[in-house]
């Protein structure tokens, strides 16, 4: 899989202005300088004539030859999908522009998670009883996502696991198939409920109806005419 | 808990039963509360004669109870010295629980008592004798044998708590105490003998004693049925019967009906309980330990012998979480299912940036599905000012049970009085079936036949099924 690396630590800016961005014009200069100021959290088109007071065809122009000469970079915000964070190339993206480790290019990496999720229950089914440190270990090994998963994104998994109600945070007793582990270690393991999904409300039409609070006994959504329940008694 | 949509089910319910006018007069009652015949006959401009009637089938049928206030009290619309009626909303709902309640009594005595209790559910009330008489006219006997047998059938049925005597007809309710009580609960109490009297009416037999079916004790196993069925369809059947057992076995060395833990039972008294039923036969005590597990159930020591009971308070409050849950989950989808968890869980207030980082669910669609759910009544919001530039507001989401819980429940009501309406009109639809026997019918006519049983069949049990949620969600 071809993520990047999501546990290396952000880069820290140079020094000094590159040898390059010595070419530029003094707006290009300024526009650069006012992007490298804000570092990782980078800055917004508007934002950047707002604070300059420029034009927008010069501001277009400037940073049109700072992608150019590599000193800048465009980076998709999570929040606003339609606009992007200008920054110096030396800065990696925070994590309020990018979503976090689980976000590529601003969209969130959802095979991604698909696939760890799979990995991470195959592997608490082969094993009964995990921890996040065993588990992360355990991917790595697998050979699997190589060096692409932290063991921090480890635990976010098993805790949207749990959230999933596939899995169950316990401390270990000590005993049984807990006996490799030191008693009141958090651990996790599978739910054994059969059908924790199902409900009785929910297996009802009007319990799932999005048009629910409009129907009445006689009005234009009744139970008589409800496409949903013909569709549910006629099948 | 009587919602809009639980009052519209009850009118339904009577309507069925008793005909357009008693509901008339069931409906005036739970809408507007206790009301003299002067002020019922204002409202639903019915003739005197016609809304005793009216008011004398629903007493009969206990579901309404007159009483006399005291004092007339500054804080309700109470008044003084006359008689005043009170739909029972809790007793209106039982009426569609009568099949469940006979099934208990064929279950826990045998077919005779359910003959008897049918005949007290049928009918409402009815003196002791009228009980023996009827039954002894169903069965063409007239012997003093057969007589002492029903009679005996009738100690059976009492002792259960499945009868009870009839409460006080007029009773007078005494200036309200400060106890946080509705008036329905302080003239149901008013009204309600003694607990020696209710269950002592086997010592005068002979004498003309008006009894009735102990609608809260049959709710209360019901509402025990709907808990274990929840168990075995959620966990799994061993771990239900082990909890089948264990409140069985409890149930009559509890004084009030619904206790938050179990008495507490030994190892051996459960297993024992556990291999006394069919299905627990095959079960060893490690089946039993890890079914007693799955309920949360620890030992507690006392003695020299560990005693286990169940959390029967927490084994509903995870039924009815599931519930909801399993209403989100195929309403919204898996991410606001994984969402609604997270709220839920420790009931607090989350930011969307928090929520939607915890739960890996994309920002923006965190954000959507939030004010959904938010929309539909499912969760409570709260905005904040930001002095971050970019985001001038945060939203911050929480689960609020208390009106979440009433708005479930109110949909669980909306649920059953569609299910049933909907039965009303497939009947109707197919009224021309009746008329002809199912094996003189065409090919045709055997399609529609078959296709309204399979129908009825569907929308019998899930009102059966739907029956079990209220009872999760209110006491039983």
């Amino acid at each position: 899989m071809g993520r990047p690396p999501s546990n290396l630590p952000p880069k820290r800016g140079r020094p000094s202005s590159s040898a390059a961005s010595q070419k530029l014009s003094d707006v290009e200069q300024d526009v650069y300088n006012l992007i490298r100021s804000k570092e990782g959290m980078g800055i917004f088109v508007g934002d950047l004539k707002r604070e300059l007071k420029l034009q927008d065809a010069i501001v277009k122009k400037s940073l049109k030859v700072l992608e150019s000469q590599k000193l800048i970079k465009g980076v998709n915000d999570v929040h606003h999908k339609l606009n992007k964070h200008y920054m110096a190339v030396e800065f990696e993206a925070s994590k309020e522009i990018t979503g976090g480790s689980w976000y590529v290019e601003g969209k969130l990496d959802a095979e991604f998670i698909k696939s760890l999720k799979e990995l991470c229950l195959k592997l608490i089914d082969k094993l009964e009883v995990v921890t996040v440190e065993g588990l992360f270990d355990y991917v790595r090994r697998s050979g699997c996502f190589n060096d692409e998963v932290s063991s921090h994104q480890i635990l976010e998994i098993l805790q949207a696991l749990v959230l999933d109600n596939e899995i169950e945070e316990v401390k270990s007793t000590g005993k049984g198939v807990f006996s490799s582990l030191p008693l009141g270690k958090v651990c996790y393991h599978r739910l054994t409920r059969r059908n924790p999904t199902t409900g009785i409300l929910s297996s009802i039409p009007c319990g799932v109806c999005p048009r629910i609070s409009e129907c009445t006994p006689d009005g234009i959504i009744s139970p008589i005419n409800c496409v949903y329940f013909k569709k549910w008694l006629d099948f | 808990m009587l919602t809009q949509q639980g009052l519209e089910y009850a009118v339904h319910i009577i309507k069925s039963h008793f005909g357009d006018l008693v509901s008339k007069v069931c409906k005036c009652l739970l809408q507007r509360g206790p009301l003299t015949l002067q002020a019922l006959a204002q409202r639903t401009q019915l003739p005197r004669d016609q809304l005793k009637k009216c008011l004398l089938v629903l007493i009969q049928h206990n579901c309404v109870q007159a009483f006399i206030a005291a004092e007339a009290e500054e804080t309700s619309d109470l008044q003084r010295n006359f008689v005043q009626y009170i739909a029972i909303f809790d007793n209106i709902l039982h009426r569609s629980r009568f099949s469940k309640f006979l099934q208990i009594a064929e279950e826990q005595l045998d077919g005779q008592c359910e003959e008897l209790l049918k005949g007290l559910l049928q009918h409402g009330r009815l003196t002791l004798e009228s009980v023996i008489a009827r039954a002894v006219s169903q069965k063409n006997e007239g012997n003093s044998e057969s007589q002492d047998a029903h009679r005996a059938n009738f100690v059976r049925l009492v002792h259960a708590h499945f009868v009870e005597r009839c409460p006080t007809a007029q009773p007078v309710l005494e200036p309200f105490a400060g106890e946080l009580l509705t008036i329905e609960k302080r003239a149901i109490t008013a009204a309600a003998p003694s607990h020696s009297e209710r269950f002592s009416v086997i010592v005068d037999i002979g004498s003309d004693i008006d009894v009735k079916n102990n609608q809260r004790c049959s709710s209360a196993t019901t509402g025990e049925k709907a808990c274990v069925a929840n168990v075995r369809s959620k966990l799994d059947v061993k771990t239900g019967t082990v909890l089948e057992a264990i409140l069985e076995a409890t149930r009559s060395s509890e004084e009030k009906v619904k206790e938050e833990m179990s008495v507490p039972l030994s190892m051996d008294t459960i297993l024992q309980e556990v291999r006394g039923r069919p299905e627990g036969l095959e079960m060893t005590l490690e089946h039993v330990r890890a079914a007693l597990n799955q309920l949360g159930c620890v030992p507690s020591l006392a003695g020299t012998e560990g005693l286990y009971s169940i959390d029967l308070k927490n084994i509903i409050a995870n039924a009815q979480n599931e519930e909801v849950e399993a209403v989100v989950l195929n309403r919204y989808g898996r991410e606001a299912y994984r969402i609604f968890r997270l709220l839920a869980k420790d009931s607090r207030l989350l930011e969307t940036n928090q929520i939607s980082d915890t739960t890996l669910v994309d920002k923006k669609e965190a954000s959507e599905l939030l004010f959904r759910l938010w929309k539909d009544g499912f969760l409570d919001m709260e905005r904040m000012s930001s002095t971050l530039p970019k985001q001038a507001t945060i939203f911050l989401w929480k689960v609020k049970k208390d009106s979440l819980w009433e708005h479930v429940v109110d949909t669980m009501y909306h649920a059953a009085l569609n299910v049933s309406q909907r039965m009303d009109y497939e009947r109707e639809q197919e009224q021309e079936l009746r008329q002809i026997q199912p094996d003189l019918m065409t090919e045709a006519l055997k399609k529609r036949y078959n296709r309204l049983r399979r129908v009825m069949l569907i929308l019998e049990s899930s009102l059966l099924k739907l029956d079990d949620a209220f009872m999760l969600f209110n006491d039983f």
